[in-house]
C-alpha cells in the first residue's frame, strides 16, 4: 500500500470501511447530484487531502485506480474469443463477432413508404434470419406488420397475425420495429445502464449486462423489444455466423434484445436485410445527416408522419406515403 | 520538467494540425457529410439479359406486323399473358416498335433499348419518374453509402399488367404476445 490510500480523520464518525467512502458521504450531503459529478468532485476533495502526504491524484480514473476504465481492444477480443467459443460449444458452428463502431457524422434513419407496403412479411422473416432470432422455446420476431382498416388509426384495431393473399382490400399494412428514438424511453428506465444510444442514434442492448428487469420493455411505446423467457435456441443451419457484439450475436436466457438497424450490416455500409428482403420497395435506409440522401429528399418532400409523435420520442424511423 | 516537455509536444501537434486543415480545406468536404457522396456509384440493372427470348426479331423478321388490335397467335397465344395495362386503344406498338422489334418506342416516336425501359414508361407515369431517379422509388440493391444498382420499373412491374401482385404473406409466430393493447388479438 502506498501514501495515498492513508487518511485517518476523513471518514469521521461514520463506520464506513474507506476514508474515500466517507467522503462521498459528505459530497452527497452538500447536495451533489448527478453520480459523474459525485466522482469527480471526490476525486478532487481527495486530491486536496492528499496533498499533504505528497501524493498527485488528479484524475477520476486514477482515484478509482482504473476500476471502471473501458475495455481495450485486447479485452474485446478476449471477450469476443469467448463467446465465439460458446457457439462453438453449444451448436457447432463457427461464427465470427466483430464490434463494428459508428461512423463519424452518420446518423441513421429509415423511411418506410405505406403506399407500396403490402403486408408480405419478407422483411420479418428476413430479419428473423439475420439477427439469430430464436425459434424455440418461444419463435421471436422484431418486426411486426400490423393489418390495420383503412382510415382507422387506432392501433389497437389491427391485427398482426393476419393470414392469405396480401394486400387485402380495405387494408394498409404498417409494419413496425424499434424505431431507434433520439429520445428513447426505454434508455431512460434501464436501471443498470445495459441500453443506451449510439453516436450514431442506435439503441442497443448489452446483453452480458442487462439484468433482465423488462423495464425498458414496459416503457417502449412501440412494443419493439423482446424477452428471453427461456434459454433461446436455433438450429445450426439457421444460424448467421457473421454476429456483432451488440447486435445479433446469440443471446443468453434473461435477456431483452430488440432491432439494431442490423447495425453488424449498417455500419460497414451494407443495407438492413429488411430493406434488402423487400420485393416491393417501401424500404428506404440511410444517413439522415446527409443532405442529398435519400431520406433527406424523403423528408423534404413527401407526406411523413412518425409513429405516436404526441409521446416525444422523436423516433428515427419515418412513415411515407408516395 | 514533464510538463513543459508535454506543453512542447501539444504545440507541435496543434501546428501539424492547422497545416493540414490548410491544405486540407480546399476539397475536403464539411465535417459531418460522408465523404463518399461524391464518389456514389449508381448503376441501373440491365433488362436485356433477363429476356428469355430476346431478341424478339429472330421471330418477328419473318412475320408482317399487325398494327391493328386482333387475337394474338402463334407463340403469344401459346404463353398467355393477361394484359391489363391500359385502356382498349393500347396495342403492342403503343410501346414496341413497329419499325424495330428489338426497340421500344415512346409516344413522340423515339426508339429506347430495353434497358433503359423506365425511359418509356416514365414518359406517361412522369410522377414517378422523380422519385425514381432520386431513390425514393423503387428497389435499390448495394450499399447506403457505397456503390448500388438500382432496378428499372419492369424488375417489379410486369409491364403487361403492371400491378403489383398480391402473394402470400410468411407467417407470424402467435407465440409474440404483445403486452399492450396495441394489435392485441
Amino acid at each position: 500500500m502506498n501514501g495515498c490510500h492513508t487518511e485517518p480523520e476523513a471518514a469521521g464518525a461514520l463506520p464506513l470501511p474507506d476514508a474515500r467512502a466517507g467522503q462521498l458521504v459528505e459530497l452527497r450531503r452538500k447536495g451533489e447530484t448527478s453520480r459523474r459529478d459525485l466522482l469527480a468532485g471526490a476525486a478532487a476533495a481527495a486530491a486536496t487531502a492528499t496533498a499533504a502526504a505528497g501524493c498527485d491524484i488528479t484524475s477520476v480514473d486514477q482515484f478509482l485506480q482504473k476500476h471502471y476504465s473501458e475495455l481495450t481492444d485486447e479485452d474485446k477480443k478476449q471477450i469476443f474469443a469467448r463467446l465465439e467459443a460458446q457457439v462453438k460449444e453449444r451448436s457447432g458452428v463457427t461464427v465470427k463477432i466483430s464490434d463494428p463502431q459508428p461512423i463519424e457524422g452518420v446518423t441513421f434513419g429509415y423511411a418506410l413508404n405505406l403506399s407500396i407496403c403490402n403486408g408480405n412479411r419478407r422483411c420479418v422473416e428476413a430479419c428473423a434470419r439475420e439477427n439469430n432470432l430464436p425459434n424455440h422455446p418461444e419463435e421471436m420476431r422484431y418486426i411486426r406488420v400490423l393489418e390495420v382498416p383503412n382510415g382507422a388509426f387506432e392501433l389497437e384495431k389491427s391485427d398482426p397475425y393476419f393470414e392469405g393473399e396480401v394486400p387485402k382490400s380495405g387494408k394498409y399494412y404498417l409494419p413496425v420495429q424499434c424505431h431507434q428514438c433520439a429520445n428513447p424511453p426505454c434508455v431512460r428506465q434501464c436501471p443498470c445502464e445495459a441500453t443506451w444510444k449510439e453516436p450514431d442514434g442506435l439503441i442497443v442492448v448489452d446483453y452480458d449486462w442487462c439484468i433482465g428487469c423488462r423495464y425498458c420493455q414496459a416503457a417502449c411505446p412501440y412494443h419493439a423489444r423482446r424477452f428471453n423467457y427461456g434459454a433461446p435456441t436455433i438450429e445450426p443451419d439457421r444460424i448467421n455466423p457473421n454476429q456483432a457484439y451488440l447486435s445479433n450475436r446469440i443471446r443468453p436466457v434473461g435477456v431483452i434484445e430488440k432491432c439494431t438497424f442490423c447495425l453488424q450490416r449498417t455500419r460497414v455500409g451494407r443495407f438492413p436485410a429488411c430493406l434488402e428482403a423487400c420485393p416491393t420497395g417501401a424500404r428506404k435506409f440511410g444517413d439522415l445527416n446527409d443532405p442529398n440522401g435519400e431520406l433527406r429528399k424523403i423528408l423534404a418532400t413527401k407526406r411523413v408522419y412518425v409513429l405516436k409523435e404526441d409521446l416525444g420520442t422523436i423516433p428515427h424511423f419515418f412513415y411515407f406515403f408516395a | 520538467m514533464s510538463h513543459l516537455r508535454s506543453l512542447d509536444w501539444r504545440r507541435g501537434a496543434i501546428a501539424l494540425a492547422a497545416a493540414g486543415l490548410a491544405t486540407s480545406c480546399t476539397w475536403e468536404p464539411r465535417r459531418g457529410e460522408p465523404a463518399e457522396e461524391k464518389e456514389l456509384v449508381v448503376t441501373i440493372e440491365p433488362r436485356i439479359p433477363l429476356l428469355a427470348t430476346y431478341p424478339c426479331s429472330s421471330c418477328h423478321a419473318t412475320r408482317t406486323p399487325q398494327p391493328e388490335r386482333h387475337p394474338l397467335k402463334e407463340f403469344h397465344a401459346v404463353r398467355t399473358f393477361d394484359f391489363s395495362h391500359g385502356d382498349d386503344t393500347f396495342w403492342c406498338y403503343q410501346c414496341h416498335s413497329i419499325r424495330n422489334l428489338d426497340q421500344l418506342v415512346t409516344a413522340t416516336g423515339a426508339l429506347v433499348s430495353f434497358d433503359e425501359a423506365q425511359k418509356l414508361c416514365t414518359s406517361c407515369h412522369g410522377d414517378k419518374l422523380d422519385d425514381w431517379k432520386r431513390g425514393m422509388h423503387g428497389l435499390i440493391v448495394g450499399e447506403w453509402n457505397g456503390p448500388r444498382t438500382k432496378l428499372s420499373c419492369p424488375a417489379c412491374h410486369n409491364p403487361h399488367h403492371p400491378r403489383y401482385p398480391t402473394i402470400e404473406p410468411e407467417k407470424m409466430p402467435e407465440t409474440i404476445k404483445p403486452m399492450t393493447p396495441f394489435g392485441a388479438k
